[in-house]
């Protein structure tokens, strides 16, 4: 048993801190989550410098071919600081679907520049259900044209590419699609995290051989990439949760009333260890799960284990740290709110505790 | 990072899986109860089994008769023996009093009381708390007085796990009236038996003896039985007390994790409304919800571990994991007294009686885990005034040091 990250893996956890540090304050989080667009350009191209898009990528393609655990190590820190934008939506999620699936021809396109930043693909998956189980109903014939909608796709007015999961037959297929071919409009949903959620419409959009992923390999290379999303948003949650138990114990040791400290008020100090308890055990679990999935695994229950874990237990640190705020907590003003959100977000992403609960339940043993 | 046993680990609990196969736990006579720790009844004829492959003293110094293996053995035996039920009651106490006497324990205390360990022969009970002193344990007022070669202890004990059938008492007693609060106290290793010394059962809520009260009535110890410098006994129990709660409590997830695979079977064997239990989605959820708790705990207790074996400072991580240790185990408790309905309250050899009855006792016990070992309120303010740095309440000053 070993828990400490390897040398590089420090040294990107390092420079992640400083980068964010520098360039991207609270103030930054906060002002991009009532901003339209919600992106910073310029951070973006900072992180594709550092290489941070191309993390997945194998180096044939640009990329470094780095480990689940090297992207959640650095999603935890993105979470740590609040970042918003396209990072969990392209560089992990549909970075590793066409990785794993995309036809030599897709990858040759599509993940040098997915490495290098300059593209950004997102997962149209989600249909009126809104849940994760795998059901997919819009039927595409190959060549064809589709028509239906998505739901809940991230950061589609900053994507190049849709991938977009569909029945084929009885088949599960994905398709990899311009995000302004002709027929396909983004229609924005209005969040309260401040998260950039679309319903992706198409209207007779031509689809040829050409936009199918490697059918043999879709289904299992969603399945894949559904698993890197729950692990990289359980990250970022751990990441938001571990911020704001900073917070509140800075400030439970700076805010005094009675004459001293609140923090020196054993109610305060009980939903501070709560707090610290819930991040730590929330971690472990996430460490486990990526750790065992980057040594090539079977993950799956260990996944879900940490996602159900970490959405209940980072939201209850959500929740308490409003508490010992007080009221300056429930002011926009103050960052706490946009971590809740975020978390909150982040804990029914790529399945809820309802959901993974059921994986375990599952892998206990439960008929 | 290496979430996983090492192959030599991995080895290790085969091989003990094969020893527990070829001597049922349940075959070994118990001459003390099981508290619900997860450490299982006080068994000295299974201690002397454990003994008798060397897994005693397996991680001593080789002058002290061990074999020097890495403390992650202690950790995959204990995950084991939990596994399985096995009655291995007081090796923790056993483990941590011999690393102490390693530590700084005198000549004679290595020489008479090490091989007893070794041999499974000698536990511990631990003598700490006072009528008048539990959390505040710095106002205990039993007297060790020196008298020539020995020391003379006088006052009373309480809250003693199986003192009646232990072979040593760890008595704390305070050597000196001068020295400020935390200092001057010293620990004691005391004979069971030696005169002056008065162990009165108490009766738990289970119907069973477990703790003790301990009349010291000026029992006379020799010096050499003192363990650790004189005056210097409290810096040592606070270490002691850190490791008491990993010690005490490491093999509480896999215990749980066993009692979890029962109620597993029970609700998939179990038809309620026409279906198995198992279906019920309420039953499903909270089932999978512990075993995430089960595991978010394991690995808590080896991030800990792994922090004492590469010497990292342990401040709150110790104390925290105690306590999710123990309010989990309620919690399953809770839930499974809840599946079992009707037979939760029936005990252990009633007839009719599911899961062997272990229900109800694991939902008494736990109802003391979360006091016994530092209350749960004692150790969430050590999370915080050690661990997060927040300022100590007056009284709890002298703790946080």
């Amino acid at each position: 048993m070993d828990f400490t990250p390897s040398p590089a893996q420090q040294l990107l956890v390092a420079t992640a801190r400083d980068v964010l540090r520098r360039h991207y304050p609270i103030e930054r989080a906060q002002a991009l989550a009532l901003d339209e667009r919600g992106f910073d350009d310029t951070l973006w191209d900072q992180m594709a410098e550092l290489g941070w898009p191309g993390l997945l990528v194998p180096p044939a393609f640009g990329g470094s071919g780095g480990s689940l655990l090297d992207v959640v190590l650095l999603v935890e820190e993105m979470g740590h600081a609040c970042l918003a934008g396209p990072f969990i939506t392209s560089a992990v999620v549909a970075t590793s679907l066409i990785a794993a699936a995309g036809t030599p021809a897709q990858q040759k396109r599509v993940l040098p520049a997915l490495a290098a930043g300059e593209r950004i693909a997102t997962l149209a998956c989600l249909e009126e259900s809104g849940a994760f189980d795998g059901d997919v109903a819009l039927a595409c014939d190959v060549p064809g044209r589709l028509h239906g909608r998505k739901l809940f796709v991230k950061d589609a007015h900053v994507a190049h590419d849709l991938l977009v999961a569909v029945r084929r037959g009885a088949d599960l297929a994905v398709l990899l699609v311009p995000a302004d071919r002709a027929g396909v409009t983004r229609l924005p949903l209005d969040t309260m995290s401040g998260e950039k959620l679309f319903e992706v419409a198409f209207d007779g959009v031509a689809v040829g051989s050409d936009d199918l992923l490697a059918p043999a390999d879709a289904a299992a290379a969603l399945a894949s990439a559904l698993e890197a999303g729950a692990l990289a948003r359980t990250a970022e949650m751990v990441g938001g949760a571990q911020r704001i138990l900073d917070t509140v114990v800075e400030y439970a040791k700076t805010r005094v009333q009675g004459g001293r400290p609140i923090g020196g008020y054993q109610a305060i100090q009980h939903a501070c260890a709560d707090c610290v308890r819930d991040v730590d055990a929330a971690r472990g679990l996430l460490h486990a799960a990526a750790w065992k999935a980057s040594e090539g695994l079977p993950a799956a229950p260990d996944v879900a284990l940490a996602k159900a874990y970490a959405g209940e237990a980072c939201l209850a640190v959500a929740r308490r740290g409003h508490q010992i705020l007080g009221a300056i907590g429930y002011c926009e003003e103050h960052p706490l709110q946009l971590f809740h959100k975020r978390i909150q977000a982040a804990s029914v992403d790529f399945g809820d505790a309802a959901l993974h609960l059921e994986t375990v339940a599952r892998s206990i043993g439960l008929v | 990072m290496e979430l996983a046993l090492t192959a030599e680990e991995r080895a290790f609990a085969e091989e003990v899986r094969r020893f527990l196969r070829a001597h049922p736990p349940e075959t070994f006579p118990v001459e003390g109860v099981d508290a619900g720790y997860g450490s299982g009844a006080h068994s000295r004829a299974f201690l002397q089994a454990l003994a008798a492959e060397g897994w005693l003293a397996m991680c001593w110094p080789k002058a002290y008769g061990g074999a020097e293996r890495p403390m992650f053995f202690k950790l995959v035996l204990f995950e084991e023996l939990a596994l399985a039920g096995a009655p291995f009651g007081p090796l923790a106490g056993s483990w941590q009093t011999a690393d102490a006497i390693i530590e700084y324990g005198s000549e004679r205390l290595r020489r008479e009381v090490l091989p007893a360990i070794a041999r499974g022969e000698a536990t511990f009970w631990q003598g700490y708390s006072e009528p008048g002193a539990g959390s505040d344990l710095l106002a205990l007022t039993t007297e060790a007085r020196r008298d020539g070669d020995d020391y003379v202890i006088r006052g009373h004990k309480i809250w003693s796990s199986h003192a009646g059938i232990a072979s040593y008492g760890l008595v704390f007693a305070r050597t000196s009236r001068e020295a400020r609060r935390s200092r001057g106290f010293s620990m004691f290793v005391v004979r069971n038996g030696t005169p002056g010394m008065d162990i009165r059962p108490i009766r738990s809520l289970t119907g069973d003896v477990y703790h003790h009260e301990v009349f010291l009535d000026d029992v006379r110890v020799p010096a050499d039985l003192r363990l650790g410098p004189e005056g210097e006994g409290f810096v040592a129990l606070l270490n002691g007390l850190d490791s008491d709660r990993f010690w005490g409590r490491f093999y509480k997830g896999p215990a749980l994790a066993r009692v979890l695979a029962q109620l597993v079977e029970h609700a998939n064997t179990t038809v309620a409304h026409g279906a198995p239990l198992a279906r019920d989605p309420v039953v499903r959820r909270r089932l999978a919800s512990l075993a995430a708790d089960i595991a978010a705990l394991r690995l808590l207790f080896w991030r800990a571990a792994c922090r004492m074996r590469d010497g990292a400072p342990i401040t709150y991580e110790t104390a925290m994991a105690k306590v999710l240790a123990d309010e989990t185990g309620q919690k399953l408790a809770r839930l499974g007294m809840e599946l079992l309905g009707m037979w939760g309250p029936l005990r252990r050899g009633s007839r009719g009686a599911k899961i062997g009855g272990e229900l109800s006792h694991a939902y008494l016990t736990s109802l003391g885990h979360t006091i016994a070992g530092g209350t749960a309120e004692v150790l969430r303010t050590t999370v915080a005034v050690r661990g997060l740095g927040l300022p100590a309440e007056p009284r709890a000053r002298a703790e946080a040091r």
